[in-house]
């Protein structure tokens, strides 16, 4: 081992130059015996940044900021989350780990946005387990089999992809496309449907949120906040052992608090 | 929860790659056939094969995590997406593949090709298929302890899980002491930078911290007679006596106390006031030059007076972070004049030059209090170990991140980070397969 280390474990010890430097000599290869691993490049802070000002400044929608830069929604939306932390603790005058984030982006792969190159794929769907086996579906010859056929061959309830897909206004743009309309009429028009989208699903959560409101009455002690809702006793089923019952019932072990169950929270709002 | 022993954890002789940093796991990691060959596909029973691979796969995946725990962990359904192009989904309707009698002829298009995978970008990438097996411990990579050290926010699995427990971990802003939380989607988690900082920087120089470690009381007739050998060589000219005095310290008996300690503690703050008037010499104004004479000398007598205690080093290290920042950056009045000299006869580059070094003192500063090497530096052999998983989005300066999604296969690479290939992890998932 001390052989090696001299001979070519020396040059990890400091990490000189900009980029990475792994075992396998490779730039996104950390690991020999596993080439299935990749290391993939993250955005760089420039990225970072641009993403929040398109978001939070322009007011740009996140689907179409996604669609445009080629930047997954979840990723888009955690940037701007993470950025507004930072920003927060830089009005407070909170101290960054600024060399810290200095010397791990130096290690890392990374990638600056661009119009014509996409990030990572943004149009992914699962892959359903349902369609995961192999089915024999007798048909006419002639029979023009869709997308949506397949879906309903597989299973009664499966969408078919045009409908599971993140992006369907980039399917509708590229529908567009192809009907002869102008690319700039067709972007102009999905980045409306994106905006619209997205707004329809503020609007939703917010009328869920405000429902929930409404269903609670909230009664201030001193110490805490009682919150009452409005319980269904039959939601416990007919024999009243239903999940969906609330609390504890009579008859129905309730076993939460008992020595050896798991106590880790299943979820943190 | 009591750990698995660490002993021979990094082990030479039968080598394990592991969720660490160290150098000894570098060396495994570059050096993994041994490990690999214990797996002898050739002469051992399917069996064997997959007892050794599954060992080989729990070295490395949450070898901390006992194994009942990991087996409820364990899932058959092993999760890939698949990419719909959009001007595929808008050119066709899916019956192209139905075409020529189930055979799907005329499907040499580029487009259709790409959407199936078989074009000449995949086919040199030699991307075919979606390696599923690569994905038989994803569950591993959604609790906390892992994604906190995939994160890069610990220098091993054992350090995050130690970080959560001591409750240096948040998810979505609520503090988180089970390092077998298992994130949902969305989660946001947090690690307290000082935490960080510490678990990726390079260990502090033990002369550094030792004045903590050591008692007053034990102070030694030996002591006293170092620091009165130096206390004459301090009253003369500060340029001069520099290596008269190093020599001194070096010379004098090492015995351990508090004074020698704290001595070598000023030394070390002269010598950082030293090469700081020595790399800026030419951006500082005459009047910085004199301050920071005359604190080198204050440390001097300081260093001479260090037996009878007090915390000089600590107003003097303040004293020293002060004139840092006291220097201050250029006037804008004479923003346009290269070539002018201002008040403290500094010229614009030289003031610029000035104002940046004080700006990476600031950020970076020397602090004898941290339990880390500072100035912060990475500790050494991170690179190598140094890649983000895409599911995780990771904002470095405030040692946050977002667990976006669990990790998923797609065609030609799978995002588990494992050491082992197909057949190591192919064999280890038979194994959990065979109890369920």
């Amino acid at each position: 081992m001390r052989e090696w280390m001299q001979e070519k474990g020396e040059q990890f010890r400091e990490h000189q130059r900009d980029g990475p430097n792994y075992v396998t000599g490779y730039q996104d290869k950390p690991f020999p015996s596993n080439p299935l691993f990749v290391s993939e490049p993250v955005l760089s802070e420039e990225s970072r940044e641009e993403i929040w000002r398109k978001v939070v400044q322009e007011g740009e929608a996140i689907k179409s900021v996604s669609a445009n830069f080629g930047v997954d929604m979840r990723r888009v939306a955690a940037v701007v989350r993470l950025k507004e932390v930072e920003k927060a603790w830089e009005r407070e005058g909170k101290k960054l780990a600024t060399p810290y984030a200095r010397a791990v982006m130096s290690m890392l792969p990374k990638k600056t946005l661009s119009k014509y190159r996409e990030f990572e794929p943004i149009n992914e769907i699962h892959v359903h387990s349902y369609t995961q086996q192999q089915l024999f579906l007798p048909t006419s010859e002639s029979r023009h089999f869709t997308r949506e056929d397949a879906a309903k061959a597989f299973g009664d309830r499966i969408l078919p992809a045009d409908k599971r897909v993140p992006h369907p206004e980039l399917i509708a743009l590229e529908k567009e496309l192809l009907a002869g309309t102008s690319p700039e009429e067709a972007q102009a028009a999905f980045e409306k449907a994106a905006m619209e989208s997205e707004v329809a699903a503020a609007e939703k959560d917010q009328k869920r949120r405000q429902q929930e409101e409404e269903q609670t009455t909230r009664v201030p002690a001193s110490r805490f906040e009682f919150r009452f809702k409005e319980i269904n006793v039959d939601d416990g089923g007919k024999d009243g052992r239903s999940r969906r019952g609330t609390g504890w019932r009579y008859g129905v072990p309730f076993y939460d608090r008992r020595r050896g169950e798991v106590k880790i929270p299943t979820k943190v709002e | 929860m009591k750990l698995r022993r660490t002993l021979r954890f990094h082990g030479l002789k039968k080598p394990r790659v592991r969720q660490t940093w160290n150098k000894y796991n570098l060396y495994n990691l570059a050096n993994d056939r041994p490990a690999l060959n214990t797996i002898r596909p050739q002469t051992r029973t399917f069996f064997q094969q997959k007892w050794a691979a599954k060992r080989l796969a729990r070295g490395y995946h949450g070898e901390h995590i006992k194994e009942r725990a990991w087996e409820r962990m364990f899932d058959r359904r092993l999760l890939s997406v698949v990419n719909m192009e959009p001007a595929y989904m808008a050119k066709y309707d899916g019956s192209e593949q139905a075409s020529g009698r189930g055979q799907g002829t005329g499907m040499d298009n580029e487009l259709l090709e790409r959407q199936r995978g078989v074009d000449k970008w995949a086919r040199e990438r030699g991307e075919k298929k979606t390696p599923y097996m690569q994905m038989a411990f994803a569950p591993m990579e959604r609790r906390l302890d892992i994604a906190v050290f995939r994160a890069l926010f610990a220098s091993s699995a054992r350090q995050a899980r130690q970080f959560c427990v001591h409750g240096a971990v948040k998810v979505n802003g609520k503090r988180m002491k089970y390092p077998g939380y298992l994130l949902n989607p969305g989660d946001m988690f947090q690690v307290d930078p000082e935490r960080v900082l510490f678990a990726t920087g390079a260990k502090k120089e033990p002369s550094a911290g030792a004045s903590d470690a050591v008692e007053p009381a034990a102070e030694a007739p030996e002591a006293e007679a170092s620091s009165e050998s130096e206390a004459p060589a301090s009253e003369a000219e500060p340029a001069a006596d520099e290596v008269t005095t190093e020599s001194a310290d070096a010379n004098s008996p090492s015995p351990e106390d508090a004074a020698k300690a704290e001595q070598k503690e000023l030394k070390a703050l002269r010598d950082r006031v030293k090469t700081f008037l020595k790399t800026s010499f030419g951006d500082l104004s005459a009047k910085q030059k004199q301050a920071l004479r005359a604190l080198a000398k204050d440390i001097k007598t300081a260093m001479s007076k260090t037996r009878r205690g007090g915390d000089e080093v600590d107003t003097l290290s303040t004293l020293f972070s002060q004139l840092e920042v006291e220097t201050k950056p250029p006037k804008d009045s004479e923003k346009y004049d290269p070539d002018a000299v201002d008040d403290e006869g500094l010229t614009r580059s030289e003031r610029e030059r000035l104002s940046e070094l004080l700006a990476e003192e600031a950020e970076n500063p020397y602090d004898p209090d941290k339990p880390y090497a500072t100035p912060w530096r990475p500790r050494p052999f991170m690179a190598p170990f140094a890649f983000i998983p895409r599911y995780l989005e990771v904002n470095q300066k405030i040692c946050s991140a977002v667990y976006l999604r669990h990790p998923v296969a797609r065609r030609g690479k799978a995002e588990v980070p494992s050491p082992w290939g197909e057949m190591v992890n192919e064999l280890a998932f038979n194994w959990y397969l065979r109890r369920r």
